[in-house]
C-alpha cells in the first residue's frame, strides 16, 4: 500500500535578483532567507526517498495557449522538458542552467488521470507541456545537485477565469491521496506559488499584497481547518491576489486532515512569501 | 467580446519573435484581420499596457513580452 511520505508548499519565484530589482534589498534578503529554508526542506524530502514527486503548480500563460486552457491537467508520458523561450523574463531565464529533461512517473501519472476520469474528474492530459519556473524553481532548490525523482506535474488554471473552485481543487487532492493509498509507491507532494500578489490581476495594483488574508490562510492551515480554506470563493482569491492558493488547495486535499508547520513566512510588500510542511508520516 | 482575441495577440507577441518584430515595425499591418474592437486596436497601436490590462489583457502576458515594456 502506498503512502504520502512528504508534503510541503512554498512560493515559487526563488530568485533574489528578481526581488532585488523589483522590490529592493529587503526583498532580496527575504527571498534569500526563504531559499535557505527550502534547501533545508529539500534535505528532509530527499531523506524520504520518494518513488515519485507530484508537483502542483500553475501556468503563467507560458504553456497553454488560448486555444484551450485546462482547469486541471495531468502531465503524462515518460519525460518532461524544461521550458525554453527566447528572451524569457528573468525568473524563467534563470532556468537556463537546469537539466533539459526530467523523468515522469508514468505509472502514478496514468493512475491519477485514468482513475480520475473514472471518478468523475474531467482532468485534461498533456503529453508535451513543458515546465516553467512554477515547477522547476522549487524542485531545483529542493534537490540542488541531488537526482530529482520521477515527477508528476499537475497544473491548476489559477489565472484564466473561470478557474476551478477551491472546493474542486481540494477534491482533486483527495483523489490524489486515494490513488496513492491504493498504489504501491511512496509519494511526495508539493504545491507551489503565492502568497498574495497581483490582486485582481490589475497592473495598477502590482506591488500590493494582502498580509491580513495571508496570515489568516496560514493560520487555518496550521489549525487544519481545511473546510474554511476550501470554502474560499473565486472573488476572495481574485481580490486578494491569492489565485495560486488553488495549487495549495490540491495539496491540502491530499494531506487532509494533517496540520501544517510554518517553516517560513515573510511580508515583503509586493508579495508575501511562505514555506510550509505537513506532518504526514 | 474580444477578450479572447486580445489575449491571443498578446500570447503571440510573447511567443512568436517574427510576429513581435512585425508588430514593432508596423503594428497596423500586424493587426490586420484580427477581431478587435476599435478601442482595443488603438490600445495595441499605442502599446498602452494599462489600457490593454483594463480591457481584459492578461497581466502575466503584459508583464512578460520581450522588448515591449509596461
Amino acid at each position: 500500500m502506498g503512502r504520502i511520505v512528504y508534503a510541503a508548499a512554498m512560493s515559487h519565484v526563488l530568485y533574489p535578483d528578481y526581488y532585488g530589482e523589483n522590490v529592493g534589498p529587503h526583498g532580496r534578503k527575504m527571498v534569500e532567507e526563504l531559499i535557505e529554508v527550502v534547501r533545508d526542506m529539500g534535505r528532509t524530502l530527499a531523506a524520504t526517498a520518494p518513488d515519485a514527486l507530484v508537483v502542483v503548480a500553475d501556468d503563467h500563460l507560458n504553456v497553454f495557449s488560448f486555444d484551450a486552457v485546462p482547469a486541471l491537467c495531468v502531465r503524462v508520458g515518460r519525460s518532461v522538458s524544461r521550458m525554453v523561450q527566447d528572451d524569457a523574463i528573468e525568473f524563467d531565464r534563470a532556468l537556463d542552467g537546469l537539466p533539459e529533461r526530467y523523468p515522469v512517473h508514468e505509472g502514478l501519472a496514468n493512475a491519477i488521470l485514468e482513475q480520475g476520469l473514472q471518478a468523475g474528474f474531467d482532468f485534461a492530459a498533456s503529453w508535451s507541456a513543458p515546465l516553467d519556473h512554477a515547477f522547476l524553481s522549487p524542485v531545483s532548490t529542493l534537490y540542488g545537485d541531488r537526482p530529482v525523482p520521477p515527477l508528476v506535474p499537475f497544473w491548476v488554471n489559477c489565472f484564466v477565469a473561470p478557474q476551478p473552485t477551491a472546493q474542486r481543487c481540494f477534491a482533486a487532492g483527495r483523489h490524489i491521496a486515494r490513488v496513492v493509498a491504493d498504489g504501491p509507491w511512496k509519494v511526495a507532494v508539493i504545491a507551489t506559488g503565492g502568497l498574495s500578489h497581483f490582486p485582481e490581476l490589475s497592473l495598477a495594483r502590482v506591488g500590493q499584497s494582502d498580509p491580513v488574508f495571508d496570515r489568516r490562510a496560514v493560520t487555518l492551515m496550521e489549525a487544519g481547518d481545511h473546510a474554511a480554506l476550501a470554502a474560499l470563493t473565486a472573488k476572495e482569491l481574485h481580490d486578494t491576489g491569492s489565485h495560486e492558493l488553488l495549487n495549495w488547495l490540491v495539496l491540502l486535499g491530499a494531506v487532509s486532515p494533517a496540520r501544517a508547520r510554518v517553516r517560513f513566512f515573510g511580508e515583503m510588500g509586493r508579495i508575501d512569501l511562505a514555506a510550509l510542511e505537513w506532518d504526514v508520516a | 467580446m474580444s477578450r479572447y482575441d486580445t489575449n491571443v495577440i498578446l500570447y503571440r507577441l510573447k511567443k512568436d519573435p517574427a510576429f513581435r518584430d512585425r508588430f514593432r515595425s508596423d503594428p497596423s499591418t500586424a493587426l490586420a484581420g484580427t477581431d478587435l474592437t476599435e478601442e482595443e486596436r488603438q490600445a495595441f497601436m499605442r502599446w498602452d499596457v494599462p489600457r490593454l490590462n483594463e480591457l481584459g489583457g492578461m497581466l502575466h502576458l503584459l508583464l512578460s513580452i520581450p522588448g515591449l515594456g509596461h
